[in-house]
């Protein structure tokens, strides 16, 4: 009975993500994905940033400690970036980033990077099921119980 | 590579190494030195500028490392380089150091003479002040040298015993210890044009035993990488949010190890800026998530965030976990992740003033799996 009650309980269970979308081509993306009407799931909460190079892994880590189920940063296709260059920094970044995660063995598949570009509704609204169903399945981060951080 | 040799007089290495400094100073070839030199209390041993030979009573071996050299120089240099030939006494992690803040452009080589010392290890400031053995910890590390023993070794900071590399690389001029009979002298090598054109001028013996100093050098970078090996090995552990927030449970966000930190730089630090000031409701709001909330807040996420900021040009000196007032043993993590990110980017903190920082440049057709899943 519990079990199956725990097994309910995880496909309750409704992901809280972050989103990161530079403004000349994700957050552009998620618009057009509004305005065609397209479905996605509501689970990203997105913040606008004028470039995913402008994204200090801070930010990324507090929304990780502060209990966030999963953290997306959508960026310029590489060679697209507004800024020449904010992308490719973002990606060497994510790496970085990914690399001190898996060193202290806290989750680094909860952190996603993407290019999307401003024509790309539906590939972003694909994306965030993509991500919602990933995060949903990994299950709510146990940072999250954690309040002596 | 010029091979010379100071003679060690009187069985006091010290006293010699200070002669030839001194020598090196009133030759005119450097204007002033900066070098390890005690306090009238003989309780530590700090970074001395000193440009009347007459007032030189330093103390090369003194296995101590109060605050970074490098920092010291960055301070000298980053406004505007000394006009003359500055010398500076320095050991291998520092040396490293100050190669990349030279690339983090907060430091310039310009007439600086990297004198480099063969460096087993250092204690930590209250063990060297401290000494619990009936002579200075100098003597017992000269004595503990000449026998070949490992007695040093348990009063060694942990950064010290897993040292990346005890021999300096980079440096204009060195003075050895690995390979030499130093009851009788002490290798003096020049490995830059500058340090050759110095020591050119200095009457010195030349060596004669070169291959011995070749094979203690290559054992002693063996043996303390085997060592860093197991402890790499042995530091896979802390894996976890259970076991990293245990780890740094201890840690009161003070910063100091920031502070102590040659490679953190930052006129003002993220983490002390007004990013982090905030209304009482957002606090409130905060603790309202988890139902309770730990003050002072975000040590976790300052200790992860300037490991981001840093870690790629890590030397691994040790001087935060010096610093710490807690005592958390920071290079079981710092090192691990340090080993980690620098090998994914192929890079090597300190090496080569040429070699660009990871996070400042680029290549079109690298990392292609990131953002393309």
């Amino acid at each position: 009975m519990s079990e199956e009650k725990k097994e309910h309980k995880k496909e309750d269970f409704e992901p809280k993500i972050v989103g990161f979308l530079c403004n000349w081509c994700s957050y552009a993306g998620a618009d057009l994905a509004g305005t065609s009407r397209i479905q996605y799931p509501p689970n990203v909460r997105i913040i606008r940033v004028m470039c995913s190079g402008s994204v200090d892994s801070m930010y990324i880590l507090r929304a990780l400690l502060e209990g966030a189920d999963g953290v997306f940063v959508g960026g310029c296709h590489p060679g697209d970036c507004h800024y020449i260059d904010g992308n490719y920094k973002a990606r060497r970044r994510t790496v970085l980033l990914e690399n001190i995660l898996g060193t202290l063995g806290l989750e680094k598949e909860r952190v996603w990077l993407r290019w999307i570009s401003a024509s790309e509704g539906q590939k972003f609204a694909d994306t965030m099921k993509d991500m919602t169903e990933a995060v949903r399945k990994l299950g709510p981060n146990p940072i999250a119980k954690h309040w002596n951080l | 590579m010029t091979h010379k040799v100071i003679k060690v007089k009187d069985n006091d290495v010290v006293g010699s190494a200070n002669d030839f400094l001194s020598h090196l100073l009133s030759s005119g070839k450097i204007q002033a030195l900066l070098v390890p030199q005690n306090t009238p209390s003989k309780k530590v041993a700090f970074p001395v500028l000193i440009s009347d030979p007459k007032k030189l009573h330093a103390d090369i071996v003194a296995p101590i490392l109060p605050v970074s050299t490098a920092a010291i120089v960055s301070k000298m240099t980053k406004v505007q380089p000394p006009s003359k030939p500055l010398g500076v006494v320095m050991r291998s992690c520092q040396i490293r150091a100050l190669i990349e803040l030279v690339k983090l452009n907060q430091a310039s080589l310009m007439n600086i003479v990297i004198i480099g010392v063969d460096c087993p290890g250092t204690f930590p400031i209250n063990t060297y002040t401290e000494f619990p053995e009936k002579k200075t910890p100098t003597q017992f590390l000269l004595e503990v040298w000449t026998k070949k023993s490992d007695e040093a070794e348990k009063y060694f900071r942990s950064a010290c015993q897993v040292c990346k590399d005890p021999v300096p690389t980079n440096a204009d001029i060195v003075l050895g210890f690995y390979g030499a009979d130093i009851e009788k002298e002490i290798f003096v090598e020049a490995h830059s044009e500058v340090g050759k054109n110095i020591l050119q001028e200095l009457s010195l013996e030349d060596e004669k035993e070169g291959k011995n100093r070749e094979k203690a050098v290559k054992e002693i970078r063996n043996e303390k990488n085997k060592k860093r090996t197991v402890f790499l090995k042995e530091k896979e552990g802390i894996k976890g949010i259970d076991k990293v927030s245990e780890f740094f449970d201890k840690c009161v966000n003070c910063h100091n190890c920031r502070q102590a930190c040659p490679i953190c730089y930052c006129k003002e630090c993220l983490f002390d800026s007004s990013v982090f000031d905030a209304e009482a409701y957002k606090f409130l709001r905060r603790a309202e998530i988890k139902g309770l909330f730990k003050m002072p807040n975000d040590a976790l996420l300052f200790q992860l965030g300037r490991m981001n900021h840093m870690i790629l040009s890590c030397v691994e000196c040790g001087l935060c976990e010096q610093a710490c007032p807690n005592t958390i043993p920071l290079m079981e993590v710092f090192i691990p992740a340090a080993e980690n990110a620098q090998k994914e980017f192929d890079y090597h903190p300190g090496k080569d003033t040429s070699e660009k920082i990871p996070m400042i440049v680029y290549r079109e057709d690298e990392f292609l799996e990131v953002g393309e899943k």
